[in-house]
């Protein structure tokens, strides 16, 4: 038996017809906040 | 016209195909504006025949070559790599230091520090909001081997800067692990293996002592800390092993890792650099068994250096690193200090004598480095003007990482980073992913908040 925990992000979504074309594209004002490679911190921090 | 002249020209498409090796869809992008459309292969010509999908992008291109623009060229600096001493307690295979200064370098003393913090608040004042606080990262070199200066740093400036701190983890004993958490400090631990044989193979003391079992030591002091990560540096000696290394970071709770492809910027890490094909096989297995592990908890352990790349193709303006774009961030979006106060492009390049931008105590102090020569030889490389990367259709999603890499192994400026291959194979995967509606299980909930939908199609 699986311990698996049932929540909205692993619940399974009723099956859907994907589409023939997938585009998406998110903005928001680049405020420069990224680093390097190093050390990932909070974007909220910053703010 | 080729993808290199259309850049040079500022024209949006034809857009161009790209096999990401999914089942049923192939990506169509625009290099330039770093536009994807994922496109049922049986549609393909339908789709380019109909025009609806250019149509589109037409109508939104413009407004997508600004975003990118601004993103490429507006940004001032909004952070810095503090390096408060030279030294370092370990003697890892592939440091970016010079040995000799990690073994018999300067501290940063600590009335140094406090006056370099007051230029920074007074710098970073002038070029961001009101409002908004600086960050500061103490990196290193092992930055608590000077950690009486360290601390006094962030006593006295902690209500100006959001600070980090990037350590070995080796010196943060409980007294450290108190000051550093009750001040809400950002902290990245290392780690190279999932058990001492792996971590000792390029992480060891100057003595050759195993240090594996203290980062295990502060990783459980910090399980449930709201602000904490460990970087994995991805050699030949540990690649095998990256699957069993998510699982010791899930089981530990960690909420963030990195799986960095290691810097080849000096010689000694070049002998443990492994293969693109290598890298990518086990990068993957990771990332396949990060998910797995996200199915059967509920729990994610966010590959935050993957998950870079992914928001680079989803919202490119929320990208939270700054190596996998062109320019870099370095110089830029931040910048480093040394522990002598020489000022550099970022840390990776303090080995590098020739991208010394001047001295924070100099009159001129950062405006004068930000327009050195040696920042623009860094701050001016764009993969819009030299190949192969100017015909390549994922530039946008990659960068070409690192220009220190490039320049010391490469040989300049105008060549492509240590991992060329290995970045091509990481965008196909996220595209795929993207085609299978998984990409928010690799991300952080709420990832997207702040952003405003500018185009969708699905």
């Amino acid at each position: 038996m699986s311990n698996a925990i049932q929540t909205p992000a692993n619940a399974q979504p009723a099956k859907k017809e994907s589409s023939p074309i997938i585009a998406v594209r998110k903005s928001c004002n680049p405020d420069g906040i990224g680093l390097s490679h190093y050390v990932l911190m909070d974007r909220k921090a910053a703010k | 016209m080729s993808v290199a002249e259309q850049s040079r020209a500022g024209v949006a498409g034809p857009l161009i195909p790209v096999d990401i090796g999914h089942d049923r869809y192939t990506a169509l992008t625009d290099p330039n504006t770093a536009f994807w459309a994922l496109v049922d292969k049986k549609r393909v010509g339908e789709s380019e025949a109909h025009g609806s999908l250019l149509a589109s992008f037409h109508e939104n291109a413009a407004a997508f070559a600004r975003e990118m623009h601004a993103l490429r060229f507006e940004l001032t600096p909004s952070g810095v790599y503090l390096n408060p001493t030279e030294r370092c307690n370990l003697n890892c295979t592939y440091c970016y230091l010079p040995g000799q200064q990690r073994s018999e370098g300067r501290h940063m003393p600590v009335d140094t520090l406090l006056v370099s913090l007051e230029k920074l608040r007074t710098y970073f004042r002038s070029v961001m909001p009101e409002g908004r606080k600086p960050r500061a990262i103490f990196h290193g070199a092992e930055p608590l081997m000077n950690k009486a200066a360290v601390f006094e740093a962030i006593r006295a400036f902690g209500d100006h800067f959001a600070f980090g701190i990037q350590t070995n983890g080796t010196l943060l004993d409980e007294e450290a692990m108190s000051f550093l958490t009750s001040r809400n400090v950002s902290i990245g631990l290392s780690l190279d293996g999932p058990m001492p044989s792996i971590t000792d193979a390029t992480r060891l003391t100057w003595g050759g002592k195993s240090v594996h079992d203290k980062v295990l030591t502060a990783m459980d002091k910090l399980r449930g800390y709201g602000s904490w990560s460990v970087i994995t540096t991805c050699t030949t000696e540990n690649l095998p092993h990256l699957t069993r290394m998510v699982e010791l970071f899930h089981a530990r709770e960690v909420p963030t890792c990195m799986l960095n492809t290691l810097r080849c910027t000096l010689p000694g890490a070049r002998g443990v650099k492994p293969a693109d094909a290598d890298m990518a096989q086990s990068f993957f297995g990771a990332l396949d068994r990060s998910h797995a592990l996200f199915k059967e908890t509920g729990r994610k352990l966010v590959v935050a250096n993957f998950a870079n790349i992914l928001i680079a193709i989803l919202a490119p303006t929320a990208r939270r690193l700054m190596c996998d774009i062109s320019p870099c961030g370095g110089g830029r979006a931040f910048f480093a200090l040394a522990a002598d106060g020489s000022l550099y492009p970022c840390s990776e390049f303090i080995g590098v004598p020739h991208f010394n931008g001047g001295n924070l105590f100099d009159a001129g102090g950062v405006e004068a480095a930000l327009a050195s020569e040696a920042f623009r030889t860094v701050t001016e490389r764009d993969v819009d003007t030299f190949q192969p990367c100017s015909d390549c259709a994922i530039r946008h999603f990659c960068g070409s990482p690192c220009p220190a890499e490039a320049h010391e192994m490469n040989g300049g400026m105008q060549q492509i980073g240590a991992f060329c291959e290995f970045y091509k194979e990481q965008v196909n995967y996220a595209l795929r992913l993207i085609a299978d509606g998984k990409a928010d299980d690799y991300l952080w909930d709420g990832w997207d908040a702040g952003t405003e939908t500018t185009f969708q199609v699905q």
